[in-house]
């Protein structure tokens, strides 16, 4: 929406000021959500791959929104324009916010960007722990330039595919619910990751000589819990601030609209953190703290999609739903897909989302509704599919390239030796360094470790016993 | 008192060294040295839980003292810490003495038992 800002104060220019100032809020609120994912995903590697799995996360931020700007966004535009009958293809028009931002062109890149990143962000957690960073740069390139970018455009903005006004939503005579991008952003993520772990192996060890898994405990619960709770608080943004129009241009409070869309999203995750942790304790013996955190993710994915459509109810009974097959489900994808997803995306961003995209027209609200629940059903359907088939072709395809350009896996050398070192040359918990042997080097005196030890022309003493 | 050097070294239950530690006070060894520490012996194997995968835990965290003494005799402070540190179940740990050589202190230079 673009604005143009009247020189008289009135209504208007109070509400745009009101409401992208909340739109702003709202995009560091999603921001913060890398910090979420960083954490969820540092906590659940192993200590020698920390610094790599935070890397591969400042990477989709950084990378991406370069790309997301000079590209992605207009790629999203061009995407809406060719799947909407009577819409021209305008590729200069898909590039206006760079050239013709007006008011507020930028702020509104701004709030497409943060889900951008999102969505980019999910699959590093199912790829971590042994994927090249080189063939991980290219794919974080590829999901913010052309895979996620044309989902928004078929389904949101009033064009595109799935929109009542793209050639299935015409056809059907009902639009696609998706509000703030259960299945355009997190389904995304969590389908393009669960691709990438099947393409690039599982990690070694994962699986014994006969097939069955073996478990990789990850290094700190603590890490794991907190960004789940730092995501959780990032959500808010996420979901609440979709609901982007507060005040109207009429100066009508949108109260009524903010308040559904805040109660379901606390009711889902709420849901289905309790339902992860009573399977968690039925299946386990003891409720477990790494499925109660999946399983709150779950619930809140569940209801992304969802939460100004539903009842208050249907928002407890996604999130309910979502959270009870978290642990099945990972165990599915483990045990009969034998695909290691090291964080769960699938489970937590990828089927989540579509089963409570998908359950929309059923826990409807009064007057959400258009036409049939069957309709707006098959709707759901063909929406969910339409977003899967495309995100797993096109991760299959850039993953694919990926491997024949870089090679999508590290040595099993350096896989040993863990990704920090062999990628990055770091450690993230290093420990004794100081200043031991540092000023010996050139000296020549001995040095700490008792290794070779050079003098000044360079030639090498045996052990250290110099001159 | 002697001129020999004892090296006390005891592996306890982690949540029984502020127990040992007060034993140690009480029989004039207040000195050690304590590191964490994983090991094996007569305590059964714990199971793991990761993601609904179980593993075996076998290595259990334990503290490890070390405790040089001279002046106090060693078979006094092996008894203070098996008093200590016991609970009666397997895992409770071992003692054990070993003889040391020579020791110096750092800051005074000075060896032998006066060091300890």
């Amino acid at each position: 929406m673009s604005v143009a800002l009247p020189l008289q104060a009135g209504i208007e220019a109070i509400s745009s000021g009101v409401n992208y100032v909340w739109i702003l809020v709202v995009c560091f609120l999603i921001f913060f959500m890398q910090t979420g994912f960083a954490l969820l995903e540092a906590g659940q590697v192993r200590a020698k791959n920390v610094g790599n799995v935070l890397m591969k996360n400042m990477t989709d931020w950084v990378v991406g929104v370069l790309v997301f700007f000079i590209f992605g966004a207009a790629f999203s535009a061009m995407i809406g324009q060719l799947t909407t009958p009577g819409l021209a293809f305008d590729p200069a028009g898909a590039f206006g916010y760079i050239t013709d931002p007006g008011a507020a062109g930028w702020i509104d890149w701004f709030f497409g960007a943060v889900f951008a990143m999102t969505a980019a962000t999910i699959v590093s957690g199912a790829v971590a722990e042994r994927m090249n960073f080189t063939a991980y740069v290219f794919v974080a390139v590829a999901m913010t330039a052309v895979i996620y970018p044309a989902m928004p455009g078929i389904a949101w903005g009033g064009t595109g595919l799935l929109s009542s006004n793209g050639f299935i939503g015409d056809a059907l005579g009902v639009g696609y619910f998706d509000f703030a991008g259960a299945t355009v952003v997190h389904m995304c993520g969590g389908l393009a990751g669960l691709v990438g772990a099947k393409m690039v192996g599982a990690r070694a060890g994962r699986f014994d000589s006969n097939g069955d898994s073996q478990a990789i405990p990850g290094h700190s619960m603590l890490l794991a819990v907190l960004g789940t709770l730092f995501l959780a608080f990032g959500w808010y943004g996420f979901n609440v601030g979709t609901q982007a129009t507060v005040l109207t241009a009429e100066g009508e409070f949108m109260g009524a609209a903010l308040g559904r869309v805040v109660l379901n999203t606390t009711l889902g995750m709420g849901a289905g953190g309790v339902a992860a942790m009573v399977v968690s304790a039925a299946w386990q013996g003891k409720p477990d703290p790494l499925w109660t955190a999946n399983g709150l993710l779950a619930g809140l994915v569940a209801v992304t999609g969802a939460v100004p459509h539903v009842t208050w109810w249907g928002g407890i009974l996604l999130g309910l739903i979502a959270g009870a097959l978290v642990l099945p489900t990972f165990r599915w994808v483990v045990d009969s897909l034998k695909i290691d997803d090291v964080c769960g995306v699938f489970v937590v961003h990828g089927s989540s989302g579509a089963i409570g995209t998908i359950l929309i027209p059923v826990f409807a609200a009064p007057g959400v509704l258009s036409a049939g629940v069957g309709t707006h059903l098959a709707m759901q359907v063909i929406g969910v599919a339409v977003i899967g088939i495309w995100t797993v072709l096109a991760s299959i395809v850039v993953f694919g390239i990926a491997d024949a350009l870089f090679g999508l896996r590290v040595s099993d050398a350096e896989e040993e030796e863990g990704l920090d070192s062999s990628e990055h040359g770091i450690s993230a918990y290093p420990e004794f360094v100081g200043d031991s042997g540092a000023g010996s080097r050139s000296s020549g005196a001995v040095s700490a470790d008792g290794g070779r030890v050079e003098t000044d022309g360079g030639v090498a003493t045996d052990g250290g016993d110099n001159e | 008192m002697s001129d020999e050097i004892k090296l006390v070294m005891a592996y306890i239950r982690p949540d029984k060294l502020s127990d040992v530690k007060q034993g140690l006070a009480e029989v004039g060894a207040p000195s050690l040295t304590v590191t964490n520490v994983s090991g094996r012996g007569s305590q059964p194997a714990k199971t793991g839980q990761w993601r609904g995968e179980e593993y075996s835990v076998d290595l259990h965290q334990k503290v490890k003292i070390e405790c040089v003494v001279a002046d106090i005799p060693a078979d006094e402070v092996a008894e203070a810490i098996c008093a200590a540190a016991k609970t009666d179940e397997k895992g409770d740990g071992k003692v054990f003495v070993l003889p040391v050589d020579e020791a110096y202190q750092i800051r005074t230079g000075k060896t032998g038992p006066e060091a300890v």
